[in-house]
């Protein structure tokens, strides 16, 4: 059994930062074997735990993403029918009875595993994510609460297939449309904010291995004041990295007004986003600090500066 | 200082104060969970209490928002900083019901409710449970409040009634609800002709035939209905249509349950719950609504609100967004406008209903009309059954 501070620190060592709270849920939800949902902004690591927390058990991660459409065929098995069909024919001439013929046409051979088998039939408890449940139809939800209150599935060829070990299960969902009472009443529930500031720069160090303090000081803050305006679409951790990761590609040691204008495209996804960035651009400017906002004006044409080391401008 | 002596108790009482107080929905299974998660944590540590039984207790974002403040109220009653066990002693005998504090509980947990509403708006920035002084989170009271004072706003005790509606509508509404469809669904239905060839049903069905598949099977995609969302118009000027609107909004809630109603004039407020009882036959009062019926209208910020507050979760591609108002507004057209670009961005389709296109020489020239119509797909009025089956016809999705 391994408790909160336990799995706190264990992710850590992969580079995944969680708070009390989500190491607590997770904790509670090993103890009790339920499964767990995470909701929270898009970008915040959600599918990331699983992931990380399949490492962190050393047991196989399997997904199953959730789409429109998507039914209980493709969720849990399919016989391979042309596989069958061919040895059918193929099978003909030889000696066995119809019932042996029978017997291995509808063995596990020829049966598709689909996620939500495969994670009940495997000799460990490996760790199922559901990922963005909210994705699929009301109707494959409830298939789903079948399935996970019963742990079990029949096959009619083959007979009802129980769990040997209970996987653990995550599911996620980004709120595009309510989910059902009855699947949250299964579930634990946990919801994952954007992180603070302080956890924010423990996030970029530790997945941005050399970045410096100042740099990861500034995405962050930057990030935060982004995420308090009335944008579109807000953005996540996972743009912060991808945003670090851009700036230490560019070799800059400290953000300023141009290299966020042009590294821009990696934090705002909407073009509307940029008109209100622009708008409130006072409370950005004091994150991006002692480089004055009229160096543009006063020191030279910026599109020539590449990297800030090949052009004798006057700077502080 | 504990309600009571042991620590199952003490759990239950618990449970039943968020259940009678906050609304949650707890049964014997999550206190059961709760027992079994506190074996595993370490009874010394508040805080880990509290994270351990959060995730079991809570199980909505509204639920978490308003957990600790419960979990608070419950196990450290008094001020903050003075020791519990100074103050004086609450504890009860086990078996004594809580005291009766019924009639509170209700205007507290709505209250309460609202608040977390408030932080839900607000907390895109931030954690739910981290209360933060965002610009925006500010702007939303003092909006409210200067409205509360407006000479438009009327007394609240005129709650309009649901009306009861006739097999006539509820028809009408079906019809509604099938014509409108947005292409086909993703899912492959079986049914007895189709575009797929189904092997699995097929060699099934030839198993009374001597295992020679003789009768085929299809699969075909089933119409795609949308969600609707209708929001009504509750203000004075539009007090002779109100009935009507109702009306189609009981209407549809019978014929569909991916129907959510809100009413709104200078705030706004989700009536889905009234309106869907009401579909079901019972007499319904809308006596909830404080500020949002008989006054004037914000059109703009009660879309915004809306969009901040519901948008993610019931406006998408296949969301049909009905507006019933006659877009006189006392707010910023521009408001509005950012508004109504957003919901057509994200929706499948936006139909305005407008009374005042009944009458005869009507051009949509008010401000708040004008900056919305572009953004309208279909800009027409009700008033009738046949209308609202023809509506089903001029709505233009986008599939």
């Amino acid at each position: 059994m391994i408790d909160a501070a336990a799995i706190h620190d264990r992710f850590r060592e992969r580079g995944f930062i969680v708070d009390e709270a989500f190491a607590t849920a997770l904790q509670i939800m090993l103890a009790l074997e339920k499964p767990l949902l995470i909701e929270g902004p898009a970008g915040v690591g959600k599918t990331e735990s699983a992931k990380v927390l399949a490492e962190v058990l050393g047991t196989e991660l399997i997904r199953l993403q959730c789409y429109e459409g998507l039914d209980a065929m493709a969720a849990l098995y399919e016989w391979n029918y042309p596989r069958q069909m061919l040895h059918a024919r193929l099978s003909e001439a030889e000696g066995s009875s119809l019932d042996e013929r029978e017997a291995y046409m509808f063995s596990e051979k020829f049966l598709l595993k689909r996620p939500l088998l495969d994670a009940i039939t495997r000799d460990r408890s490996p760790v199922l994510l559901v990922d963005e449940v909210d994705r699929a139809d009301e109707a494959f939800e409830a298939f789903l609460l079948e399935v996970l209150a019963e742990w079990q599935v029949t096959i009619p060829e083959l007979g009802t297939i129980r769990a040997r070990h209970k996987p653990h299960v995550i599911l996620t969902s980004n709120r595009t449309r309510e989910l059902s009472d009855a699947l949250r009443r299964r579930c634990l529930f946990v919801w994952i904010p954007y992180p603070s500031l302080a956890q924010e720069i423990e996030i970029l160090h530790a997945r941005v291995p050399g970045l410096s303090d100042r740099l990861a000081q500034q995405i962050a803050q930057i990030m935060q004041a982004l995420r308090g305006l009335p944008l579109q679409k807000a953005p996540g951790v996972a743009e912060s990295l991808d945003w670090a990761m851009a700036l230490m590609s560019l070799h800059r040691e400290h953000l300023d007004a141009p290299t966020l204008e042009r590294t821009l495209g990696c934090v705002l996804k909407v073009h509307e986003d940029r008109g209100v960035m622009h708008a409130h651009h006072a409370a950005l400017d004091p994150i991006l600090g002692d480089v004055p906002a009229n160096l543009e004006s006063g020191g030279y044409s910026l599109d020539t500066d590449f990297g800030f080391g090949s052009v004798s401008a006057p700077r502080r | 200082m504990y309600p009571f002596a042991s620590l199952p108790e003490n759990l239950a009482a618990f449970c039943e104060a968020l259940r009678r107080e906050d609304g949650f929905r707890i049964g014997p299974g999550e206190l059961h969970d709760a027992a079994r998660a506190l074996d595993v944590v370490d009874l010394a540590n508040e805080r880990a209490i509290r994270h351990a039984l959060r995730p079991i207790l809570a199980g909505t974002l509204d639920d978490v928002t308003v957990f600790d403040d419960a979990f608070t109220r419950f196990f450290f009653p008094g001020p903050a900083g003075v020791r519990q066990d100074q103050l004086p002693s609450t504890r009860r005998e086990p078996g004594t019901d809580a005291e009766g504090r019924d009639s509170d509980a209700d205007h507290a947990r709505h209250a309460r409710r609202s608040g977390a509403d408030a932080d839900d708006v607000s907390g895109r920035g931030s954690g739910p449970m981290i209360p933060i002084q965002s610009s925006e989170g500010l702007e939303e009271p003092t909006m409210f409040a200067a409205s509360s004072y407006s000479p438009l706003d009327a007394n609240a005790s005129d709650a309009p009634e649901l009306p009861r509606i006739e097999q006539a509508w509820c028809d009408a509404a079906r019809l509604f609800v099938r014509r409108l469809h947005l292409g086909l669904s993703r899912r492959w239905r079986p049914a007895s002709r189709g575009r797929r060839f189904d092997l699995r049903r097929t060699l099934r069905a030839g198993l009374q035939t001597g295992g020679e598949a003789l009768s085929a099977r299809w699969l075909r995609r089933p119409h795609h209905a949308p969600r609707i969302v209708l929001l009504v118009d509750g203000s004075r000027s539009m007090s002779a249509y109100t009935r009507t609107t109702l009306t189609i909004a009981v209407a549809l809630a019978s014929a569909t349950m991916r129907v959510e109603v809100f009413t709104f004039s200078t705030r706004l407020q989700r009536v889905t719950a009234d309106v869907r009882r009401a579909a079901a036959g019972e007499l319904r009062r809308l006596d909830r609504l404080h500020h949002a019926w008989a006054g004037g209208t914000t059109i703009g910020a009660c879309l915004r609100d809306f969009l901040r507050r519901f948008g993610e979760r019931m406006v998408g591609r296949d969301t049909v967004v009905m507006i019933a108002s006659d877009g006189l507004d006392v707010g910023v057209p521009d408001m509005l406008r950012d508004a109504m670009r957003e919901l057509h961005r994200r929706s499948a389709a936006v139909v305005w209903l407008n009374p005042l296109l009944e009458t005869e020489g009507y051009e949509p020239t008010a401000a708040g009309m004008k900056a919305a119509r572009p953004h309208v797909t279909t800009f027409t009025n009700v008033s009738d059954q046949a209308g609202l089956v023809r509506l089903s016809r001029m709505v233009r999705l986008r599939a």
